[in-house]
C-alpha cells in the first residue's frame, strides 16, 4: 500500500451520534407519562414569516450530521462556542444549537431539569428531549452578533456589521427566550418525501454507499442551487485532488431547508444534480446527490466550518470551497472561508486552519477559484490558469433567462437540468421560490410522521 | 450623461420574430455563438425612469439595467419588433405602459407561465 493513500477519516469527535430508536413499543415505553410540545417553527422576530424550525436541527443532530454534537446546548457550551467555537468537550464547532421556547410555554409546561419532554411534529411524536439544564437568552440581538462576529472583532473576514437583512443573523435574533438544554433521541422515524427520500443518506448511510461504490476518496460540493455548467466543471475539477489518484466519488450535498424568495425550490435543486449524473455529464458512479437539513446561516467562514463537520462525518476525504462559501451580502470577506482553511482566522478561535488545530478536522480543503466560458478556448476555462478574457456565469444572469422562458444554452445549463427546472415550475407555478412556496414548505416540511 | 443599455435575450421564438426587421446584423453572441442578444440603448433619463419606476431594477457594472420584470422584457422585446428599432423610443413605447407592466409585475410573483418545451 502506497503511503500517499487517503483513507476514509473517521466522524468529528471520533464516532458517529445516532440516536434513534427504531423500535417502536420501546420508544412508546420511554415516552409514557411524559409532557408533550409542539414543535413550532422560529418566526422573523420583526415579520412574523418563519426562518427555522428546530426539527431540522434534531434530525441532524440524532442522524450523527453533526456529530459530536447530540442535543440542545447548555449555557456554558454556548459560551464557550461563541469565545472559541469548541464544545465542552473540545471538539471544535462553529455554531449555538438550541431547543428554545417562549416564557409562556415554559410556564404552561412546568418541566425542568431531569424531565423528559416528548417533542411532536405535524401532530405526531417525533423526538424525545431530556432536560438538562433550563436557560435564558437575556439578549438574542447580542447573541446574534456574537455568534457571527463584527468587523471590530473579526478584522480579518468581516467587512460589515451585522444585521437585519442577513438571514442567519435574523435567526439567532428572533429565539425565544427560553432554552431548554439537553440530548435529543428521535422515537418516531420520519419519512422523507418525494423527492427527498431518495437523496436521504445520513452518514451512517452515506459511509456504507462509500463502501459499496468503492469509494475511497471523495470530495464534497456544497450546493443550494440548480447546478449550470460551472458548477459542473468545478465539481469535475476538483475531484482530480485526491492522493494518487483522482477522488473517487463527488457527493453533491445540498442543505435544505427554510427557503428565501428567489431561490429556486430545494425539488428543482436536488433534482437537478441527478440530472447532471442522468445526463452522463458526470456518471452516476462517480457522482451521488444527497441532502442535509439544515437552515443556512449564511456565515461563510462559519459555515464552511459546519459544512467540513457534516461532510467528514458523511466520510468525504475531501471539500471543496469557492468564492463567497454560503454567502450573502458583502458581510465578509469573499475569500473568508479560504482564508479560515489555510491560515485559520485567530478572533474565531483559529489561530491555524481547523484542520491544524488540536481536535480538528480530517477532512481536506480543497480551494477552488472560478470556471467561465472562454470564447478563444471554447471551453469552460479557470481563471487561474486562462489567460483570455472569459465570459462570466452568473447566477442572476441564468434566473434573468429562466424567467423569461428563455432556455439557457447547453454551454452554460445542460438541457436536462432545465428541464427538471421547468418541471418544477410547472408543479409551482413558478421556477423560483414565492411566498406561496416558503409557507407551504413550511407547513408541509420534508417529512411525514406514522402514529406512534 | 452616461449611455446605458438592457439586455435583450434571443431564443428561436424570437429569433423567428425578428427575421426580416433588419436588426439581425446587431445581434451579439455570447458563450461560443450559442447565446444570441440584443443590447438596446437607454439613455441616463430614461434609466433615471425605470429605476424609479421599478424598485427590483439596477444597474451593473456594465452598465446593464437588470432584474426587470419579466413583464418590462415582454414588452420591450413586442416594442422591439413593432419599430424595428434598438433605441429610445423603444423605451420610451414600453414606459408608456408602465401602469399595464406594473400590474403584471405583481401577479408575477404569484405565477409565471412555464415555457413549453419536448
Amino acid at each position: 500500500m502506497s503511503r500517499f493513500l487517503i483513507q476514509r477519516p473517521l466522524p468529528h469527535g471520533g464516532r458517529l451520534v445516532e440516536r434513534v430508536i427504531t423500535d417502536k413499543e420501546a420508544a412508546k415505553k420511554m415516552i409514557r407519562g411524559c409532557p408533550s410540545y409542539d414543535i413550532k417553527p422560529t418566526l422573523h422576530f420583526e415579520t412574523g414569516v418563519p426562518v427555522r424550525n428546530v426539527y431540522r436541527e434534531i434530525m441532524s443532530i440524532c442522524y450523527g450530521f453533526f456529530s459530536p454534537v447530540e442535543g440542545s446546548m447548555k449555557q456554558a457550551e454556548v459560551e464557550r462556542i461563541l469565545k472559541e467555537r469548541r464544545l465542552l468537550n473540545e471538539w471544535i464547532f462553529p455554531y449555538p444549537l438550541v431547543f428554545d421556547i417562549s416564557e409562556e410555554d415554559y410556564r404552561n409546561l412546568g418541566v425542568g431539569p431531569g424531565d423528559r419532554l416528548v417533542l411532536n411534529l405535524k401532530g405526531k411524536p417525533f423526538a424525545i428531549l431530556d432536560i438538562e439544564e433550563v436557560w435564558r437568552i437575556e439578549d438574542p440581538e447580542e447573541l446574534a452578533h456574537l455568534t457571527f462576529g463584527t468587523p471590530e472583532r473579526n478584522p480579518e473576514v468581516v467587512r460589515e456589521p451585522f444585521n437585519k437583512k442577513h438571514p442567519g443573523w435574523v435567526i439567532y435574533r428572533s429565539l425565544q427566550p427560553v432554552v431548554l438544554a439537553g440530548k435529543y433521541t428521535i422515537i418516531n422515524e420520519p419519512k422523507l418525501r418525494q423527492p427527498f427520500d431518495r437523496f436521504w443518506f445520513p452518514p451512517r448511510k452515506s459511509r456504507e454507499e462509500f463502501e459499496r461504490r468503492g469509494w475511497r476518496t471523495v470530495i464534497n460540493h456544497q450546493t443550494r442551487n440548480v447546478p449550470h455548467v460551472g458548477h459542473e466543471f468545478l465539481m469535475k475539477c476538483a475531484a482530480f485532488t485526491g492522493d494518487v489518484e483522482p477522488c473517487h466519488g463527488i457527493l453533491v450535498n445540498a442543505v435544505i431547508g427554510v427557503k428565501r424568495r428567489g431561490d429556486y425550490p430545494d425539488e428543482a435543486i436536488v433534482e437537478g444534480h441527478e440530472a447532471v449524473n442522468k445526463g452522463g455529464y458526470i456518471k452516476p458512479e462517480r457522482h451521488l446527490p444527497s441532502i442535509v437539513l439544515w437552515d443556512m446561516r449564511y456565515g461563510n467562514p462559519l459555515e464552511s466550518l459546519l459544512h467540513g463537520i457534516i461532510r467528514q462525518n458523511m466520510g468525504c476525504t475531501h471539500h471543496m470551497f469557492g468564492r463567497d462559501h454560503a454567502a450573502v451580502g458583502e458581510y465578509y470577506d469573499k475569500w473568508a472561508t479560504q482564508i479560515l482553511w489555510t491560515k485559520g482566522i485567530p478572533s474565531y478561535g483559529f489561530p491555524a486552519p481547523p484542520t491544524d488545530v488540536p481536535y480538528g478536522l480530517d477532512i481536506r480543503p480543497q480551494n477552488m477559484r472560478e470556471f467561465a466560458y472562454c470564447p478563444t478556448c471554447k471551453e469552460m476555462a479557470y481563471s487561474e490558469t486562462c489567460g483570455h478574457k472569459r465570459e462570466k456565469l452568473s447566477g442572476s444572469f441564468l434566473r434573468g433567462m429562466v424567467a423569461e422562458g428563455v432556455q439557457p444554452p447547453s454551454i452554460i445549463m445542460r438541457p436536462e437540468v432545465y428541464k427538471v427546472i421547468v418541471k418544477w415550475w410547472k408543479h409551482f407555478g413558478y421556477p423560483f421560490c414565492n411566498e406561496k412556496y416558503v409557507v407551504n414548505k413550511e407547513k408541509e416540511l420534508e417529512v411525514d410522521l406514522e402514529d406512534l | 450623461m452616461g449611455e446605458y443599455f438592457i439586455v435583450v435575450l434571443l431564443d428561436d421564438y424570437r429569433m423567428s420574430k425578428i427575421r426580416g426587421t433588419g436588426l439581425e446584423e446587431h445581434i451579439k453572441y455570447m458563450f461560443g455563438g450559442e447565446l444570441r442578444l440584443l443590447e438596446v440603448k437607454v439613455p441616463e433619463e430614461l434609466k433615471d425612469r425605470i429605476l424609479q419606476e421599478f424598485e427590483t431594477a439596477r444597474v451593473d457594472s456594465r452598465g446593464a439595467i437588470t432584474d426587470l420584470p419579466v413583464a418590462f422584457m415582454r414588452e420591450l422585446f413586442n416594442q422591439i419588433v413593432e419599430k424595428k428599432s434598438l433605441g429610445p423610443e423603444v423605451v420610451e413605447a414600453v414606459l408608456q405602459k408602465v401602469d399595464e407592466i406594473k400590474k403584471a409585475a405583481e401577479k408575477e410573483s404569484e405565477y409565471l407561465p412555464p415555457p413549453e418545451i419536448d
